[in-house]
């Protein structure tokens, strides 16, 4: 089995297929090292199609692995709404915005039809990159094209946090106002990936996580509007939630699974195990990704933690192997390495099979 | 009266109602009702619950926003009304501000707050805060606490940037200050030298409380 064959058995429901488990990054995927040994730095790579893909491919070029993704980072939809960017021109830095533009959804700026969205900003961008890399590894390796949440995408970056989350007690009708306008623009953004040759969408809403939310407000806001979001785009669809999911007798990994996509990832602040039991009780068998540490374990630990961290990972019964969020940005190539290669020794055969011996 | 005063101001700020804690603290000048008593034994009393219950998850961001724009909103009508020379009793002042050219705003009010609802008298800059804005500020409410904060390990450099601004204008000797955010290690705190780091907002309230009875 290939990369691609491998995933889509996991993201098609035919996980019981697969030779092993997958190992990849279901958020963005980009490095340093990457940066440097196919001449695609920031911020060129977020302009450019042909730099983009060279720096999304460079992460598998280099360690194995096994999918690629883009855009680099959470603003492509906000900077489309007409959130101000800067790029830090001669730096390698994440992209900003200058300043928050609205307070409610008749202040962005909104074409009429959702189409002429995926025209805006970076997205065309993304979408030839897409096209690029579909054509050199299409069937081979999977392509990944990121699709950043109105929650996350609003309330991080065009409207003042402080205040977005105040209209969730005050004014829930604003909420359901700006996820409703923006779902269909959203939508048409992950099917330009899509029909460009995205392989997954995954739908991240970070914003969303018990960090921030309730679970009471996570069914009332984030789960009926995800619903109807994902449900707009063809599968195979991820969710993908950074962030506590689970923690003092509440969790929104129900929740999560209800709004529709064939998987959900995970970051490190949610025990495997426990996400494991829930998503089981639910939905048995329910594909989750995750969630090894990509700062403190994949770029910070030495080998051997990175190894036995996999291999808990993989004991506490995940599908997918990746981390818990972009691979940290310095991370060196022979770390990530490491990290493939332990998810491709522990994930040998999977568990399913190994229960079947 | 009294008792129903205080009772439904805590009310108002455990029901997450501004409109109805600003009512209250009106009808507490009104009747002439001792805005001190008011304010720390309503107001007070309120907040404290929703700092613990926001640190216990029971909580959440929005709440503790509304929570925090509500003590805001009746202390702007009960502080004016206060006795000459009397004023509510507080931990400590403090001044605290996302740094220049770093417009991550939310970690830094979540702190704001939480160090508020804890007693503390904090007057937040916003994000974005040039130096100079921080040294003026200090030389106008002579805080006991500067707190900075930055998510940008571009913009962390500015932290070390108000310290020497403080050396300056020989305010450093007189504040202590606290760095936090996701780049910003107890390290850096030290090589700048800053007085404490605190990775997330308890743990700066922790810190503030330390740092005032040392």
């Amino acid at each position: 089995m290939n990369p691609h064959e491998r995933l889509m058995a996991f993201l098609e429901g035919r996980k019981e297929d697969a030779d092993r488990l997958p190992v990849w990054c279901s958020t963005r995927t980009f490095t340093l090292d990457g940066m440097k040994i196919f001449d695609a730095y920031w911020p060129k790579a977020h302009k450019d199609p042909e730099t983009m893909a060279r720096l999304a491919a460079g992460v598998y070029e280099l360690t194995g692995n096994e999918n690629m993704s883009v855009p680099f980072d959470m603003t492509l939809e906000a900077e489309a709404l007409g959130a101000p960017c800067e790029y830090f021109e001669g730096k390698i830095k994440w992209i900003s915005v200058k300043r928050f533009i609205a307070t409610d959804i008749y202040e962005m700026d909104i074409p009429e039809d959702p189409s002429e969205f995926a025209k805006r900003g970076r997205i065309p961008v993304c979408i030839e990159a897409i096209r690029i890399l579909k054509k050199k590894y299409g069937g081979k390796v999977p392509v990944t094209g990121i699709v950043t949440c109105p929650l996350t995408s609003v309330g991080g970056y065009l409207i003042d946090p402080a205040e977005f989350h105040k209209y969730m007690i005050k004014e829930p009708e604003r909420i359901h106002r700006i996820y409703e306008t923006l779902n269909p623009y959203y939508a048409a953004v992950a099917n330009a990936f899509k029909e460009a040759g995205a392989d997954v969408i995954v739908f991240t809403e970070e914003g969303a996580s018990l960090d921030n939310i309730s679970p009471k407000h996570f069914d009332q806001f984030v789960k009926p509007h995800l619903t109807e979001l994902i449900g707009m785009v063809k599968p195979p669809r991820v969710l993908h939630i950074c962030g506590s999911l689970i923690s003092r007798g509440l969790e929104v990994i129900t929740s999560m699974i209800d709004c529709g996509a064939e998987a959900i990832t995970i970051e490190e602040r949610t025990p495997m195990s426990e996400a494991r039991k829930i998503a089981d009780e639910h939905r048995a068998g329910y594909v989750i990704g995750g969630n090894v540490d990509p700062y403190n374990v994949i770029h910070n630990s030495s080998i051997d933690a990175i190894r036995s961290r996999v291999k808990k990972v993989v004991a506490d019964g995940v599908d997918m192997v990746s981390p818990g969020c972009d691979y940290w940005i310095e991370t060196s190539t022979e770390h990530i390495r490491e990290f493939v290669n332990a998810a491709i020794e522990y994930g040998t055969p999977p568990r399913w099979k190994k229960e079947e011996d | 009266m009294a008792e129903n005063v205080l009772k439904r101001l805590k009310e108002a700020v455990l029901n997450y109602d501004v409109e109805g804690a600003v009512a209250v603290a009106k009808e507490v000048i009104e009747t002439g009702f001792d805005p001190l008593i008011a304010i720390e034994q309503g107001l007070g009393e309120g907040l404290s619950i929703v700092g613990a219950k926001f640190e216990a998850e029971e909580i959440f961001l929005p709440e503790l926003m509304i929570a925090a724009q509500a003590m805001k909103e009746s202390l702007a009508t009960l502080e004016p009304a206060l006795a000459k020379g009397k004023s509510r009793k507080v931990l400590g002042k403090v001044i605290i501000g996302t740094v220049e050219g770093d417009i991550h705003d939310i970690g830094k009010s979540i702190v704001a707050t939480m160090l508020t609802v804890n007693g503390f008298e904090v007057h937040d800059l916003g994000c974005d805060t040039p130096t100079s804005k921080f040294v003026e500020k200090a030389k106008e409410v002579k805080p006991d606490i500067i707190g900075m904060s930055a998510l940008l390990t571009t913009t962390m450099v500015k932290m070390a940037e108000v310290i020497n601004a403080l050396k300056k204008v020989g305010l450093r000797g007189q504040v202590k200050v606290i760095v936090g955010g996701a780049p910003v290690s107890a390290a850096w705190a030290e090589e700048i030298e800053a007085d404490a780091y605190a990775e997330d907002a308890m743990a700066c309230v922790d810190v503030a409380k330390k740092l005032l009875s040392k």
